[in-house]
């Protein structure tokens, strides 16, 4: 019998991963012989400069692309080789995605959005449910704001909303891309302490997709993507490590 | 000709290497449905001025009618009327194709002002734009007319047994219809470019959310206007139903209220359109698409009205000329008895025009088709993240489809009691006095007559519609990945 996801510890994990776009001599190998797993409970940190794969690695860990090669799976699921239904019914129920804008649906007021994905799922949310959202509103102090349209929340605002929506079903993981890209450093702070509590205090594995030195320090663990393959991981790591580990990187490259 | 053509757009749309190739707009999307608009009107009018000549000249030739001039007045009024019906819708639908088009440039548009364009000069290219779809809608609306009108000339020729022996194709005046499209549907590109005077270089920049609903302040004049036609018009109406109870001259009053208050009624769609696309929206239920959907068709009340309110002026023709129609046997046969080959000449009457009506109809469809289309496009990155928090393919295109059916089913209601109103009206003004042999007792008040057969075309080719409708919207936006959501633009 094969040792599962779960029994590793892990949330989602890849297995020889690689991804190519185009063919040839003008194909790119976005990645190559990707190995990795996401730790239950743990906020990770994916980074690398524009080009090392980082997003591509995501975009399949999370279910929204398809590897050219290799395994990958959400919790013990293997999700290479599910149809497109099965695929979408996965996400909505076991990932969460906080991307960097454009996270909320403009036709739809703040709760709406929060609760988006179980009205997908044609279904309300249960008592117990019911009770992490609220908590989730409270803690990410939104109540005031539940009836206001996106265009009406300030940017943090808004990011806040993303965060609660991508909680509220305790997903599996949250999947993470650039969440503070378009957000002063206050709100982005704060973005970033919410997600890092949310892992703390509540065990949610979170996978963090940045190339900011800064936002990456809040994270317990930092993976390091260069050229298609992971080439580092630390345990958690201060800003200025980080920063250091970059350049050192973009130096030698 | 040619070279004259190649002048004038020169003149309009310079060609320069900053510009590109001058004629690569055409190819956005919403320019070819903007031409088909113009073509099927400018078609539509000049087949109606080869339909008026040809009855006058069919009627000249014929020794026992001769010098009857009346019919031939009176067919060249409805194909004015008519005309002027399909040019309105036409206008309407360019305008708006026009302002959902500047919706999806604005990013071009403030990059442009970014680096120095003025504003007045970036609405004048999009006007000249409308200008050139205006030419090459009236000149292929021109031929295609034509040579319909040849077709029906030699149908004609074998189904009639005396035809006008010296009649051509060549009337000065079909040039009417033709110009009358060119320069509405260059007003209508210009009325429909207003937005862009509010684009800001700033709108460059920064992702900003988009805006939910249009801002409507500045239009408080306007919907002042419309309150009063619409007031006065329903008076009129009314006067013309109470006179119409002594003598048939109520219908005059009447027709008067009825452009009064439909014109009422049209200019204030963005007021009326919501309330009823609102209602609608309830129907769908709760389910996450119904709501989507319904939610959606309220994000620009505005777009929204103007691309239901072609569908209703089509509709409400048809069903009142079938109302008007079913309501004057009503009245004629509670005035007395009446024998029955009397309502043929009133049957034939009302079927052709119902037809020419629907004309209308089908430039608002092609409106409609267009616009659902343009909607998915410019919201690829909304169905994106829909898909990637869990929308599946198949409840993207329920959600797309029940974007149609909710204008739809708004407009074709609201078609429905209007016309049926109107029609009542109709009826009721011109014949409430009648009296009729044996019995002489005038008619009276009557309930509306609504004949079911022309309400199930309708509601029928509604339906069609709102499938046709939805096909390429579906299509382009079940084919949205959900990486699409986290791509930057």
């Amino acid at each position: 019998m094969e040792i599962t996801t779960s029994d590793l510890g892990l949330a989602a994990r890849v297995q020889h991963l690689s991804k190519s776009y185009g063919a040839g001599d003008a194909g790119v190998r976005a990645l190559d012989g990707v190995s990795v797993g996401i730790r239950r409970g743990q906020f990770t940190a994916i980074m690398g400069p524009s080009g090392s794969g980082k997003s591509t690695l995501m975009h399949i860990m999370a279910g929204l692309d398809a590897p050219t090669q290799g395994r990958a799976w959400i919790g013990d699921t293997e999700i290479t080789g599910l149809s497109d239904v099965e695929m979408t019914v996965l996400r909505r129920r076991r990932v969460g995605f906080i991307f960097q804008a454009f996270n909320l649906v403009p036709t739809l007021d703040a709760i709406g959005n929060i609760l988006l994905p179980f009205e997908l799922d044609g279904r309300r949310p249960s008592a117990i449910e019911r009770a992490r959202i609220d908590g989730l509103v409270e803690r990410l102090g939104l109540a005031s704001r539940l009836n206001h349209r996106p265009h009406e929340l300030s940017g943090g605002q808004q990011q806040r909303v993303a965060i609660a929506r991508a909680l509220a079903t305790a997903p599996d993981l949250v999947f993470a891309d650039e969440p503070t890209g378009n957000l002063d450093s206050r709100s982005g702070r704060e973005v970033l302490e919410l997600l890092a509590s949310a892992s703390r205090d509540h065990g949610q594995s979170i996978a963090m997709v940045t190339h900011d030195a800064i936002a990456a320090s809040h994270a317990d663990r930092v993976l390091f993507l260069g050229d298609g393959r992971i080439t580092a991981d630390h345990p958690q790591q201060s800003a200025e490590q980080i920063a250091a580990y970059m350049l050192a990187a973009e130096v030698a490259a | 000709m040619t070279g004259l053509a190649a002048a004038a757009l020169d003149s309009v749309v310079p060609q320069t290497s900053a510009t590109g190739h001058r004629l690569a707009w055409l190819r956005e999307r919403g320019m070819g449905a903007s031409i088909l608009v113009a073509a099927l009107a400018a078609a539509f009018g000049v087949i109606l001025v080869e339909v008026t000549a040809y009855i006058g000249a069919l009627l000249q030739s014929d020794p026992f009618l001769g010098d009857s001039g009346t019919l031939a007045i009176v067919t060249a009024i409805l194909s004015f009327l008519l005309t002027g019906v399909a040019m309105y819708v036409a206008a309407v639908v360019t305008a708006n194709t026009f302002a959902t088009i500047i919706a999806g440039r604005t990013r071009r548009i403030a990059l442009m002002r970014l680096i120095g364009a003025s504003a007045r000069s970036q609405r004048a290219e999009v006007t000249g734009q409308g200008f050139v779809v205006g030419l090459i809608g009236a000149a292929t609306g021109l031929a295609i007319g034509l040579g319909i009108s040849w077709l029906g000339m030699l149908v004609g020729a074998q189904l009639l047994q005396r035809t006008p022996e010296s009649f051509s194709l060549a009337q000065p005046y079909i040039l009417l219809p033709a110009v009358g499209v060119a320069l509405t549907t260059w007003l209508a590109a210009h009325i429909g470019s207003r937005r862009v005077l509010t684009v800001t270089p700033l709108q460059a920049l920064g992702g900003s959310v988009e805006r939910t609903r249009d801002e409507v302040a500045s239009l408080r004049g306007k919907h002042i206007g419309s309150l009063v036609l619409l007031i006065v018009g329903v008076a009129l109406l009314a006067g013309g139903v109470v006179i119409g109870l002594i003598a048939p001259y109520g219908v005059i009053v009447a027709f008067v209220g009825g452009v009064l208050s439909f014109t009422g009624l049209v200019t204030g769609a963005d007021l009326v359109m919501p309330l009823v696309l609102r209602l609608v929206g309830r129907m769908f239920g709760r389910s996450a698409t119904a709501r989507l959907a319904a939610e959606n068709a309220l994000r620009y009340p505005e777009r929204s009205s103007r691309m239901a309110i072609g569908v209703v002026m089509g509709v409400a023709l048809v069903t009142m000329f079938a109302v008007a129609l079913e309501s004057c046997k009503k009245l004629l046969l509670s005035g007395g008895d009446v024998p029955a080959e009397f309502f043929a000449p009133m049957d034939a009457f009302a079927n052709v025009m119902m037809v020419l009506v629907a004309v209308s109809a089908v430039i608002a469809a092609v409106g409609l088709v267009n616009l659902l289309t343009i909607g998915v496009v410019q919201r690829r990155r909304e169905l994106g993240l829909l898909r990637a928090i869990g929308l599946t393919g198949g409840q993207v295109r329920r959600m797309v489809l029940l974007e149609a059916v909710h204008i739809t089913v708004a407009a074709t209601a609201t078609g429905l009691v209007l016309g049926t109103a109107y029609g009542w009206v109709a009826a009721q003004s011109l014949l409430g006095a009648v009296t009729m042999p044996p019995d002489f007792q005038p008619a009276g008040f009557i309930l509306p007559a609504v004949p079911w057969i022309p309400v199930v075309v309708i509601v029928a080719a509604t339906a069609l519609l709102t499938v046709i409708a939805a096909v390429a919207p579906t299509r382009l936006a079940t084919r949205v990945a959900p990486v699409e959501a986290l791509a930057a633009d």
